[in-house]
């Protein structure tokens, strides 16, 4: 049995192997053809075009463009937000009630350690790869990336992450079951000692996900580096790079110095369970896990939400009519959070036991972060003030991020402080405080930037009304699930817990139904902008924002404007153009 | 419809290599992880020799053959180093040595490939 199954993976393999030589030799011959000599090239080629793309699928699978791989990276992230979300409805309909009833308390472990997961690595890191791949070599004036085929290697790397981080999911048998370690990963639990069910093969394949989802996103950002340094055009300088890219680059810094952490630490991890060595259980193993786990988690926290900021510095003027205020100094922030990121790990460790001198001092710097956050937050809201603000779905949301971001951030000041942690530690307060942030501010955020450059993704615009209804279910479906949560911490509500006394019923209920309400919004905005994809009105102006009235027109839409010029002047789509002996056009096309 | 106005038209917007460059990491992981042979070389393989397809690809190489010999190098390292770690691993019921024969078999197949390649294969033809 165990021959033949090696014998099958062989064979296998050995088929596939020869599958990708025989396709790759079809796809470099029709490559190296020059689509200049003639038209009608083999394997669904656009004739006439001077550079080559293929057509069809092929064209996604091999697209090295940092448009199309922007677009991949966001379909990816809807998808995965789409999963995370689900994962999450479901735990929230079976605390509506403090027994054990719709699901099991393992199957609850699963799904929480998924969630979270899923949320930060498959959601979080790659929407916001999709929104800097697509436009920082736009808005730098920039050909593409600096490294196109490492940019495609980065998101090519995500799907087979993906698949190995859901593999207990999608894997139906009894030696491989989801990672119940949470996101996390907490040795001695990880590490799969004891009597516990964690020592099972569906922890290694979630460690070998995340592990691939780390390699792709140091990648992305050793290629957001390169890009913002060498390949700005003449008339982009340090002096006027947008604030856009300010954020990415600092972004990608801390990426650099983060991820690489994480990947080791989870190699050590890997050994650990497999190959019995000892680096995290002997005396102090389980501390060392935390310090290194953290090191990387707390930056991590800042990789997701200084873009985001950086989307809000972005689009926010643009519907005040006005230039971001102090514009210099939410730089200086965002470098001063990049710097400050690094020397606050410990605050999540602060109930550990750890040396009271290096508590507060962790505990200080934790709270010096509250500085540039605030500078960053005034200079949004004096932004807006006396502006001429037009109320728009995407500025909206940016309104929605400065509101809960605010909430989030002082609910952190408090968690900075060491005695008030020993009380709240681990306890709803937290996960209240960092959902404010994670998804009323950074997921906010993202969908700003989605309807924002919506036009310039699709061509077409959204359904205003349906915008609408989207933020305002989220917005105050946020806000009841997570202040629930909030009150939940205060009572002495425990995280991570699938049953609860009935003391918190309410509370519980309370915040269900809010998650039914983000649920109804996240419909409506699927639906808006699918439909709205397929028969929304076409835009025919490179400017559907009217930012060219307050002067505050930038390059991504002088990109698209001068993408439309050209679709008219030379008559792309062949129907509407009346040739001789051809077929006239329709009305309805002209 | 121009999609990239003011884009050299020399630039290349496609490349095959690496969809199969994130599909040969995984599968080599795997393979090494779980001590499946199969998976080991066949994602070395498909890594390696993607690298050295992309290597010609961007230029870098005039040839990929020599690019495989530099991966062949590099995979008997760690193929020697598994072996090396075999006899000095104190764990119970851990074993690398065949992990080390699959990442070495990999090196050798790649090797094989690279020299057949500069014996038989002739120069790129002009286009």
């Amino acid at each position: 049995m165990e021959i033949n199954g090696q014998l099958a993976l062989t064979v296998l393999m050995g088929v596939f192997l020869v599958a990708v030589a025989a396709w790759l030799t079809r796809v470099e011959n029709w490559r190296s053809y020059t689509p200049l000599a003639s038209g009608g090239g083999a394997y669904g080629q656009e004739s006439g075009h001077a550079h080559e793309k293929p057509g069809g699928l092929i064209r996604w699978f091999t697209t090295v463009d940092h448009k199309d791989i922007g677009m991949l990276y966001g379909l990816y992230g809807v998808i995965a937000f789409l999963v995370g979300g689900a994962m999450v409805m479901i735990m929230r309909v079976e605390l509506a009630d403090p027994g054990m009833t719709l699901i099991s308390n393992t199957f609850y472990n699963s799904l929480l350690t998924s969630h979270g997961i899923t949320m930060l690595f498959l959601f979080g890191t790659p929407i916001i790869a999709a929104f800097s791949n697509y436009f920082i070599p736009l808005v730098i004036g920039a050909d593409d990336m600096a490294f196109p085929r490492i940019n495609a290697i980065a998101f090519w790397l995500l799907p087979p992450a993906a698949l190995l981080i859901w593999a207990g999911f999608l894997i139906p048998t009894g030696d491989i079951i989801p990672a119940q370690t949470a996101w996390t990963m907490y040795t001695p639990l990880s590490a799969g000692v004891g009597n516990g069910n964690q020592a099972n093969a569906g922890v290694d394949l979630m460690l070998l996900g995340l592990h691939l989802s780390g390699v792709s996103a140091t990648m992305g950002s050793i290629n957001f580096i390169a890009t913002i340094f060498t390949e700005r055009a003449e008339e982009v300088t340090w002096a006027n790079l947008d604030i856009f890219s300010w954020t990415i680059l600092t972004q990608s810094g801390l990426i650099l110095f983060a991820f690489p952490l994480l990947g080791s630490a989870m190699v050590m991890l890997l050994a650990d369970r497999n190959f019995g060595t000892v680096f995290f259980a002997g005396e102090g193993g389980a501390i060392l896990w935390q310090h290194l786990f953290w090191f990387f988690g707390h930056p991590e926290v800042y990789i997701l939400v200084l873009p985001p900021m950086g989307i809000v510095s972005y689009v926010l003027p643009r519907f005040s009519g006005r230039r971001l205020f102090g514009f210099k100094f939410v730089v200086y922030s965002t470098l001063a959070i990049g710097v400050l990121s690094f020397g606050v790990w410990a605050h999540h460790m602060f109930a550990t036991g750890i040396d009271p001198r290096l508590r507060a001092s962790f505990m200080a710097v934790s709270m010096a972060i509250a500085i540039p956050s605030a500078v960053k937050t005034f200079n949004w809201i004096t932004t807006m003030w006396n502006g001429r603000i037009r109320l728009t779905t995407p500025m909206l949301f940016c309104i929605g991020f400065v509101s809960n971001f605010i909430i989030g951030g002082v609910t952190g000041v408090f968690l900075a402080s060491i005695p008030i942690d020993l009380v709240l530690h681990d306890t709803y307060y937290v996960v209240g405080h960092f959902h404010y942030i994670v998804m009323g501010a950074i997921a906010f955020a993202g969908f700003a930037g989605l309807y924002y450059w919506y036009p310039i993704f699709t061509g077409r615009m959204y359904q205003r009304k349906l915008g609408k209804w989207h933020f305002w279910l989220w917005m105050v479906g946020t806000n009841i699930t997570f202040f629930a949560m909030i009150l939940l911490g205060y009572g002495g509500m425990p995280r991570r817990y699938a049953t609860y006394l009935p003391q918190f019923i309410t509370l519980h209920q309370i915040a269900t139904l809010g998650a039914l309400l983000l649920l109804v919004g996240g419909f409506i905005w699927l639906y808006n902008f699918i439909i709205s994809w397929l028969e929304g009105p076409v835009i025919e102006s490179g400017d559907p924002w009217n930012l060219k009235e307050d002067g505050l027109y930038t390059a991504e839409w002088e990109w698209f404007d001068r993408k439309l010029q050209t679709k008219i002047t030379d008559g792309g789509e062949q129907q509407d153009v009346a040739t001789d002996g051809g077929h006239e056009s329709d009305e309805s096309d002209s | 419809m121009d999609e990239n106005p003011g884009l050299s038209d020399q630039y290349r917007m496609a490349s095959p290599w690496p969809l199969f460059i994130a599909l040969g990491i995984p599968i080599a992981e795997l393979g090494i992880l779980f001590d499946l042979p199969a998976l080991a070389v066949g994602g070395l393989l498909l890594l390696c020799g993607s690298i050295a397809g992309m290597a010609k690809e961007a230029g870098y190489a005039k040839t990929p053959w020599r690019a495989l010999a530099v991966c062949s190098v590099l995979l008997f390292g760690l193929g020697g180093l598994l072996l090396y770690a075999d006899t000095a691993v104190a764990a119970e019921g851990v074993r690398f040595v065949a992990r080390g024969y699959a990442v070495i078999a990999a090196g050798g197949l790649l090797l094989l490939g690279s020299l057949l390649g500069t014996a038989f294969v002739k120069e790129s033809q002009p286009i």
